[in-house]
């Protein structure tokens, strides 16, 4: 079976590496190797696991409903419904999600 | 006898007047009276949205003053799966099964707004909940339902809880029954939802046949956080839902437009002779009245517009943002929280179409010249409310939703979120905050929590209903 190599980088500066099998998605292999990133939905709908898709080619197997046209265009991605094809770099943490929609009177 | 014991027996509660025995009081002033002062309070607890690699979980706070823990989180029953987002919860059986014969207030029904998942805990010793059975996700999807929020339980044996979409996180939501004696599924509540497609929050007054049910947005839509293009898109609510609580069909849309955008927590008064209620419509800030009128269709009114407010580091003017709102068991006052402007405001509602302003408590936000209590910075603002039965002391917790929190008040993200409380004066028609209690969630065991829904064992103001 083959496996992607994916690097995972927070916003503190650290990073980790993991190994995504073909049909697994991030968020899946995160849990197996107890990396804690967050999710909540786990079907696409609800945004927590966002992260932002810094190299590589990752594909969404359901539609992302959480992201918006824009939030895809600038490289957001749901890592709960995300299986990647080629080895990635992926920034992950709490904080991705809350770029997708700031404070709308500020 | 202690509030905290499940009740269930005639003698424990002056309840002789009836034949069956059965859980909750008489009338919501047996309750209010009756009952003692509450010793435990079961919170939410929730790592979603945050760096916190732990399940969220059913917090325990010590809230009995002669104890030495007064005011500690003492246990959390934490949730077997991560991100499930605890939001609201609710009991297996209430004051509205008063007359059920063997039925005791002992689980709480504890859902997962993002994860659907809904757990089952027997809160029998209040200091020792444990869960029970947990009903999957995928038991719920197959009902093409989704995003768990209002549980009620309700006469004839059953648990309701409205839902706010499909299987795919969608419009329309529905209504999920379960089996009160072994907590199945028996499938939607509604038989025709009518032009009902979004649902957030509901009340029900059985004396009178009626539901009342109010408006978030598709989970797609409200999940992600909050965004204008949404509201300019139609994608969020402005309408209320009266149902028949009988024939559980659609009866007719009360539709608010820009006076009531939002619609979220609905409350009617405990007495089971009324046919009015309010709802505060968070966007818009307003609460509105809806009544019954003699020809049995229902109308509304706005009865209080809380005004935008400028702030210097802010573009456009601030909203309050009517979060949460809830009757004293005695229907005398009304209080609501403002979680952008950082007030809780108590009105008297003894006129019900003229609430008459009597305190306001100012603590965090964006407004509040308070910014720490008891050495604590207040991360957030006033929020989900809770009220003691006797109607002496108002609770509340700060953290409102995860990813409407980190557009707001990220710091809740990083360090959790707060439980305060006032003490209320209802003769004198005032309140007061207590500056000696505050329960840190950014301490919880684990790793730092957002705090959201508070209730008691024993029933609270908006968990009972009266037959």
């Amino acid at each position: 079976m083959s496996t992607h190599e994916v690097r995972l980088v927070w916003r503190d500066g650290r990073e980790a590496a993991l190994s995504v099998a073909e049909g697994e998605t991030v968020i899946d292999a995160s849990e197996r190797e107890t990396l804690g990133l967050p999710y909540g939905c786990l079907y696409g709908a609800c945004g927590t696991c966002t992260g932002r898709l810094l190299e590589g080619d990752l594909v969404h197997i359901e539609r992302p409903r959480g992201l918006k046209p824009h939030h895809r265009r600038d490289g957001y991605v749901l890592l709960c419904v995300a299986e990647p094809r080629s080895d990635c770099r992926i920034e992950v943490g709490a904080e991705i999600q809350a770029d997708l929609v700031p404070n709308p009177w500020k | 006898m202690s509030t905290d014991e499940p009740s269930d027996t005639t003698e424990k509660h002056g309840h002789e007047h009836h034949e069956v025995e059965g859980p909750g009081y008489p009338t919501p002033a047996a309750m209010r009276t009756e009952s003692e002062r509450e010793k435990t309070a079961f919170v939410m607890g929730l790592r979603v949205g945050m760096d916190v690699d732990e399940p969220d979980f059913v917090g325990v706070v010590d809230v009995d003053p002669d104890s030495a823990t007064y005011g500690d989180l003492v246990d959390t029953v934490e949730m077997p799966n991560k991100g499930d987002e605890l939001h609201h919860f609710g009991w297996n059986t209430c004051s509205s099964s008063c007359h059920a014969e063997g039925l005791t207030r002992d689980h709480l029904i504890v859902p997962g707004q993002r994860s659907s998942r809904i757990h089952i805990v027997d809160a029998s010793d209040p200091r020792n909940p444990e869960i029970e059975t947990v009903i999957e996700p995928e038991e719920v999807f197959e009902h093409d339902l989704s995003a768990p929020h209002t549980v009620h339980c309700v006469p004839e044996g059953k648990i309701v809880i409205s839902m706010l979409g499909n299987a795919d996180g969608e419009l329309p939501g529905g209504f999920l029954q379960l089996d009160q004696e072994d907590f199945s599924i028996d499938g939607h509540w509604e038989v025709d939802s009518g032009d009902m497609e979004m649902n957030y929050d509901y009340w029900y007054q059985p004396r009178h046949g009626v539901m009342l049910s109010t408006e978030w947005a598709a989970p797609e839509t409200y999940y992600p956080g909050f965004d204008l293009d949404d509201v300019e898109a139609g994608k969020y609510g402005d309408s209320i839902h009266v149902w028949d609580w009988e024939t559980k069909e659609h009866q007719q849309t009360l539709t608010f437009g820009e006076e009531g955008l939002i619609p979220l927590e609905i409350r009617m008064p405990h007495n089971p002779e009324e046919t009015e209620g309010y709802v505060g419509a968070a966007l818009s800030s307003n609460i509105l009245r809806f009544w019954e009128a003699d020809d049995g269709r229902w109308e509304w009114e706005k009865v209080i517009d809380v005004e935008d407010r400028e702030h210097p580091d802010w573009d456009m003017p601030v909203p309050g943002l009517v979060t949460d709102i809830l009757l004293s068991l005695d229907d005398q006052y009304m209080f609501f929280s403002n979680w952008l402007h950082g007030d809780v405001r108590m009105y008297d509602i003894s006129d019900t179409g003229n609430p008459r302003l009597v305190d306001q408590c100012w603590v965090g936000g964006n407004f509040a010249e308070r910014q720490s209590v008891g050495g604590h910075d207040v991360r957030g603002a006033p929020q989900m409310l809770q009220l003691s039965r006797d109607g002496r002391r108002l609770y509340w917790t700060t953290s409102l939703f995860s990813s409407w929190d980190n557009q707001f008040y990220p710091e809740i993200g990083e360090e959790g979120s707060l439980m305060m409380k006032a003490d209320v004066y209802p003769s004198e028609g005032r309140m007061e905050l207590d500056e000696e209690f505050v329960v840190d969630f950014g301490d919880a065991p684990g790793g730092p929590a957002r705090a959201h829904e508070i209730r008691w064992p024993g029933g609270d103001c908006t968990s009972d209903v009266w037959q």
